[in-house]
């Protein structure tokens, strides 16, 4: 099952996730990837309004902004969008066959 | 966030030409690349593009178990066509003497599981119990009219003499 974000705002209820075709709608509109690391605060209200092309692909923009001004936790969610919208590519990734002479390797955070 | 990635899966170019993942820019170039192979294993494009984002992986899953069925029973069909070679082989040769006949091939398919091995093995006993069975009756038939006989042939010199 994929990675989704579920909001309830004024008594509606929305799905937000990434598929393929979202991510590559998001990079013709200009959204590069790796911006998330070097600006991710710039790139967080373009990554949120991203996340609604999948399932409310017609829904107005000003009510994706209006939602994201009442968005809490920000820090949290620039984290779980980034996640998702890696998703699509990560799923295309295989894992190394045999468990002999993988790497490993550990994270500092 | 680095646009190199690194992958196993198949990629081609539109020309059909094999391309290094780790060269991809972006990953809308990723996607397209890999998009033929999904689409080879039964993925549709609706569920390719539109559809959950993690079903590429299961995809791969299932294509690979494909695989390995379908590699078992190829190997299946060898040995089964390997037992007929051999069953016929006395045949095939020529210095063979004259009346050699095929070895009878396999009545049954091989057991492929324990239960069915162990079903196979049950009904080759209960077989093989009657099989015994009636040898020993017919036996005790023929043993029986022998000493009949016997006997008849004993009384009626007693009777005689």
């Amino acid at each position: 099952m994929s990675k989704q974000l579920d909001i309830k705002y004024r008594d509606k209820e929305y799905k937000l996730e990434f598929t393929r075709k979202s991510v590559e709608i998001m990079e013709r509109q200009g959204f590069v990837a790796s911006d998330v690391d070097e600006k991710p605060m710039t790139v967080l209200p373009a990554l949120f309004a991203g996340a609604f092309i999948a399932n409310h692909r017609y829904i107005n923009s000003k009510l994706i902004e209006e939602i994201y001004e009442h968005m809490r936790n920000k820090k949290e969610l620039i984290g779980k969008l980034t996640e998702m919208y890696n998703e699509p590519i990560n799923a295309l990734l295989d894992e190394p066959e045999d468990e002999e002479g993988n790497a490993e390797w550990t994270a500092s955070w | 966030m680095d646009g190199e990635l690194v992958s196993s899966s198949p990629s081609y170019e539109k020309e059909g030409e094999y391309k290094n993942s780790s060269s991809f820019v972006t990953y809308t170039e990723k996607f397209y690349a890999d998009f033929p192979y999904y689409l080879s294993i039964g993925m549709t494009y609706d569920l390719y593009w539109n559809g959950d984002a993690s079903l590429p992986i299961y995809y791969r899953k299932a294509d690979k178990m494909r695989n390995d069925r379908k590699n078992q029973e190829m190997w299946l069909q060898g040995a089964y066509i390997y037992d007929a070679l051999c069953c016929v082989s006395p045949i095939f040769n020529p210095l063979a003497p004259k009346g050699t006949k095929a070895i009878p091939y396999i009545s049954e398919p091989y057991a492929l599981t324990k239960e069915e091995a162990k079903d196979k093995k049950e009904k080759n006993e209960i077989k093989n119990d009657a099989k015994a069975l009636n040898f020993m009756e017919i036996f005790m038939i023929e043993n029986n009219k022998k000493f009949a006989k016997k006997n008849t042939e004993n009384t009626g010199g007693e009777n005689n003499g």
